[in-house]
């Protein structure tokens, strides 16, 4: 395999990756790989005699858009603002536009970058969001991470700038600086954790069964595995102690190649595809070597890992899934779907923006969740949109917006999470293991907390809630009126007539027997309480 | 044994199809699979046993607790530092002078003293002492707890099936969680409250965080808010079947038939006779014993509760003696020893010993040499741990160290070997598996795990 040379994408760097602040202008060619993707699904969906879901409705795709987008539902204003534009018919040219135009909108706010941050985060080092012991190591990479997201940086370049970070002097404290070095401490600086974590990052090849013996159904060998870890076999790490390991930069020699434990073999750095690196230019190091051959336009997962992984994060499942599981025996239902996307992304610069672009004007993205036939319970050909579990972080950031909570966040890092706040404490109570959103399950501690909880009590009383207060004690709106915006604030769209007057005939009992605030507080637990709310749809 | 994905997709889609034919608003999900399989495990196991499942406390002691302080003393060896070793109530077993009232139960206890691993950090010691297994790539293994719980769970009962009291999750949350087996089983974190320092008649409650509605909403509004709830998830969910939205009514089906059980009396020590309070200890392990003894009362399948701290209260790794190991290991036995050994007796008077197994442990044990700050640090390779109850056959102690503390010279115990032993002890089959996040199916004990025979009753 031939490899790029560093020089030519040194000057590419100084050509394409200038920092911009805000997305590139779209040239409209991705439409066309749009109406690709679309035409493969009508294909596959007529092969397996599949009736897709009917379209979403504008609210629908407002409100899921927002929440995979930037991370959070809309606010009230933006509903209003999205719904009185609606156009009469779903599938109009109008829609589409307007559709097209709001996900311009949103790519372009800093919520999408902060999303963007904490989802690739949690992919490259998923780690420290389940251990407590390295969540140290996630307020300095989130920095640096938000800071090249925001400078639109290239994927492939942010891929190159992880691999070949340059540590400073041995012994040097790994601390909160905006830098990358979580992506190594938290793998303790170990070749072989390194290789692991480099390989599911970046490529969604899982070797671990590789690293002690071959992998019994893939086509792995043990060797492979250290042919690729030996490309990180320069550090040195002076302690055996794991937490010790991870706070401070090991010594890092030159080496080319690592002595398997266990054993008296020392095998050479090679490439999973079996080439050679060239070690001919000197002026590169092993993790520069690894770094091309990683980005390389032959690089046969590079792309599509990252266009699965950014596709998952739209569905709730990858088009391989599991997303970090490329192999024969792993085969995706839609493989040219994850073709289309992949080439996209390679020949327009390996920008995020452009493929989340892509994905959400596809027809699959844009289906509703309601279910109108038995052929779409198969989730491997996204034929309804499925019913998906919020993140921690996109959960509280839509029942603050919900409720009118204000969150304060610190001005040097806003990736420090301040202990004992409702955020953090939301935050730990909703932290998931659940491999994937489409299989998140509630916690009976959930319940107790969204149905019992101070927090929940004050942002439907009176006294303490923004939200509350806004809707009940304006005097413009009659109680209809009132009642829809409560469902405008929780579940983005209008009440059906049979909701309304339910809610109504409620609030009129509660005003003979408590109070018309009274009411309104329980239409508004009842919405905070749904699973309409508390979940993608 | 090895599945390829392919097939495992297959079997998936295969799945999809046979929801459909049950007829359940549920397609398609591995939740349901779980949820049938579950149930037809319960099945089995009610008609291959008139008995009611066993049952099991778990005795944490957060830190890794000094086996010379506690169930291997060495008072003849310099390592052995100043404990004192006292007669128990076995002859030719003898303990630590830390633990008095234990040294009476030993009948009914037995202590393994040549556990070994390989792990000396808080971290990953937690979580193998917790799951049985190291944390390996992406397989989430359950905790023992859920582990136990999904098998022996009373499906009768309001409560669930697991509990957890004043845990100290710090060192690794994973640890804790109900991984593949999902939050079905996830513990229900109990915690009591702090008493005030000075407060002589301080009472030590234990509460579930908001299992209580607030005030200002009355039991009548909360009814008509859950209808109103009910409602409108009826319309939502059906036609948008899948696992989020299905658990999401099903936990909160769990916490209201919670929030208006009766069982919810279990937390009210007020109901104990004073003296028998006081024989616990009226800290939070103490009480915590207490709890846990009334919550199996009230159909609890497993609790695991926490002992963390020299006062009993406090939530950290009390036992983490890297300095001043002699005093402070004193002090965390003057609270776990009264409250180990009435539970032991209490159990016993009450019939319920035959049924429960009482696991203690801690994440590993300390360095039998004793370092410059009279402490001791981390020590994985021979340490103790002990087991009573549920027939397990007490006054034994499995197992030898070396005079110095530094070698196991006799039947070195794996965790493998804990966890298969534990399950025979409950009546359950260390070898059957759980299907897991990776697809493979997990075995509730390692592979090949051989359990301690000497420790479970023979069948005839």
């Amino acid at each position: 395999m031939s490899l790029t040379k560093p020089g030519f994408l040194f000057i590419c760097s100084l050509l394409f990756a200038l920092p911009a602040t805000t997305a590139a202008e779209p040239d409209g060619s991705w439409r066309s790989t749009v109406q690709k993707i679309d035409a493969e699904f009508e294909r596959a969906w007529n092969d397996e005699e599949i009736v897709p879901a009917d379209p979403a409705s504008d609210a629908e795709f407002l409100r899921r858009v927002y929440l995979d987008v930037v991370g959070r539902i809309p606010a009230v204003s933006e509903v209003r603002q999205f719904l009185t534009t609606a156009s009469s018919s779903p599938t109009s040219k109008p829609t589409a536009l307007k559709r097209e135009a709001l996900v311009d909108e949103l790519l372009d706010s800093p919520a999408f970058i902060r999303h963007l941050t904490i989802s690739l985060r949690n992919s490259l080092i998923p780690e420290a969001t389940e251990q407590a012991n390295l969540r140290f190591l996630v307020p300095g990479f989130e920095a640096w991470l938000w800071q090249r997201l925001a400078d639109r940086t290239s994927y492939d370049q942010l891929a190159r700038e992880i691999i070949t970070t340059e540590f400073g002097n041995t012994g040097n404290a790994i601390t909160n600086a905006s830098r990358p070095d979580a992506f190594f401490a938290a793998r303790e600086f170990k070749p072989e954790n390194l290789a692991t974590a480099t390989s599911r990052a970046f490529l969604g090849v899982r070797l671990d069964c590789a690293q002690c013996h071959d992998h019994p159904f893939d086509q792995w060998t043990q060797d492979q595995f250290w042919n690729l870890a030996a490309f990180y076999s320069g550090f040195e790490s002076n302690t055996d102690n794991a937490q010790l390991a991870m706070m401070a930069v090991p010594s890092e020699r030159a080496s080319q190649s690592i002595l398997i434990p266990g054993t008296e073999r020392t095998v050479p750095a090679m490439f999973l595809t079996g080439s050679e690196p060239n070690w001919a230019n000197k002026e590169e190091t092993a993790r520069e070597l690894l770094a091309d051959w990683i980005v390389d336009r032959k690089n046969p997962w590079f792309a599509k890992m990252a266009v699965n992984r950014l596709w998952a994060g739209f569905f709730g499942q990858g088009l391989v899934d599991p997303i970090d599981d490329f192999s024969e025996n792993n085969p995706s239902a839609l493989p040219k779907v994850l073709d289309l996307l992949a080439e996209d992304f390679q020949e327009h610069g390996y920008q995020l923006d452009r493929t989340i672009r892509i994905i959400t004007a596809t027809k699959a993205y844009q289906l509703s969740s309601r279910k109108s036939d038995d052929s779409q319970d198969d989730p491997d050909l996204f034929a309804r949109s499925a019913l998906r579990g919020l993140t921690p972080e996109q959960f509280f950031d839509s029942l603050a917006e919900a409720t009118g909570f204000y969150q304060p966040y610190r001005s040097d890092n806003p990736f420090v999470i301040q202990q004992n706040t409702p955020r953090s404490r939301f935050l730990n109570l909703f932290r998931t293991t659940d491999r994937s959103s489409l299989e998140r399950q509630t916690t009976v501690l959930q319940a107790l907390a969204m149905m019992n909880g101070d927090f929940v009590n004050d942002a439907t009383s009176l006294e303490d809630s923004v939200t509350m207060k806004a809707i009940t004690l304006f005097p413009g709106m009659n109680e209809a009126q009132k009642v829809e915006a409560l469902y405008l604030a929780t579940v983005s769209r209008k009440p059906e007539p049979s909701q309304l007057e339910r809610a109504l005939q409620h609030i009129a009992a509660m005003k003979e027997s408590e109070t018309t605030e009274a009411g309104f507080a329980d239409v508004f637990w009842v919405l905070l309480n749904s699973s309409e709310f508390l979940l993608n749809h | 044994m090895i599945q390829n994905s392919q097939h495992l997709k297959l079997t998936r889609r295969g799945l999809l199809k046979s929801s459909t034919a049950i007829g359940s608003a549920a397609l398609g999900s591995s939740w349901l699979a779980r949820q049938i399989q579950a149930a037809m495990q319960n099945r089995a196991a009610e008609k291959g046993n008139h008995q009611s499942p066993k049952k099991c406390i778990l005795l944490w002691m957060s830190g890794g607790p000094s086996q010379m302080e506690t169930f291997d003393p060495k008072p003849d060896h310099e390592n052995g530092g100043p404990t004192k070793a006292i007669a128990t109530s076995v002859p030719g077993i003898s303990i630590s002078e830390n633990l008095p009232g234990i040294a009476k139960q030993m009948d009914d206890l037995a202590i393994l003293r040549s556990m070994t691993t390989k792990e000396g950090d808080h971290s990953r010691a937690t979580y193998l002492m917790h799951t049985g297994y190291l944390p390996q790539g992406p397989i989430r293994y359950p905790t023992l707890g859920a582990l136990l719980a999904e098998r022996l769970a009373d499906t009768t009962s309001d409560l669930p099936a697991y509990f957890s009291i004043n845990p100290f999750q710090a060192f690794n949350p994973a640890a804790y969680s109900s991984g593949f087996l999902g939050p079905s089983w996830s513990p229900l974190v109990v915690e009591s409250n702090q008493p005030a320092a000075n407060a002589e008649d301080a009472a030590i409650e234990f509460q579930v965080q908001n299992l209580k509605p607030p005030e200002s909403v009355a039991k009548r509004r909360m009814a008509t808010r859950l209808d109103l709830l009910k409602a409108s998830e009826q319309e939502f969910l059906q036609e948008r079947p899948g696992t989020p939205g299905e658990s999401h009514v099903e936990a909160y089906q769990k916490a209201v038939r919670m929030m208006n059980s009766t069982s919810t009396k279990a937390f009210d020590l007020s109901k104990e006779d004073d003296v028998l309070r006081d024989a616990y200890g009226r800290n939070g392990f103490g009480q915590g014993c207490l709890l846990a003894r009334r919550l199996l009362e009230h159909g609890v399948s497993f609790v695991e509760v926490t002992l963390s701290s020299s006062d009993g209260n406090g939530s950290g790794a009390g036992w983490d003696t890297h300095t001043e190991n002699f005093d402070q290991v004193g002090q965390l036995c003057g609270v776990l020893d009264p409250a180990w050994s009435t539970l032991m007796s209490d159990l016993k008077q009450r019939g319920m010993l035959d049924d429960t197994l009482v696991v203690w442990m801690g994440e590993f044990g300390r360095t039998p040499q004793i370092n410059s700050n009279s402490g001791r640090d981390h020590w994985p390779n021979s340490w103790s741990t002990a087991l009573g109850g549920a027939g397990i056959q007490g006054g034994q102690a499995i197992g030898k160290t070396s005079d110095d503390g530094v070698a196991i010279e006799d039947r070195p115990v794996t965790v493998p070997a804990l966890i298969s032993t534990i399950c025979e002890a409950l009546e359950l089959d260390p070898a059957s598996t759980n299907p897991s996040n990776v697809g493979r199916p997990i075995p509730l004990a390692d592979h090949d795990a051989e359990s301690i025979d000497e420790l479970l009753t023979k069948s005839v």
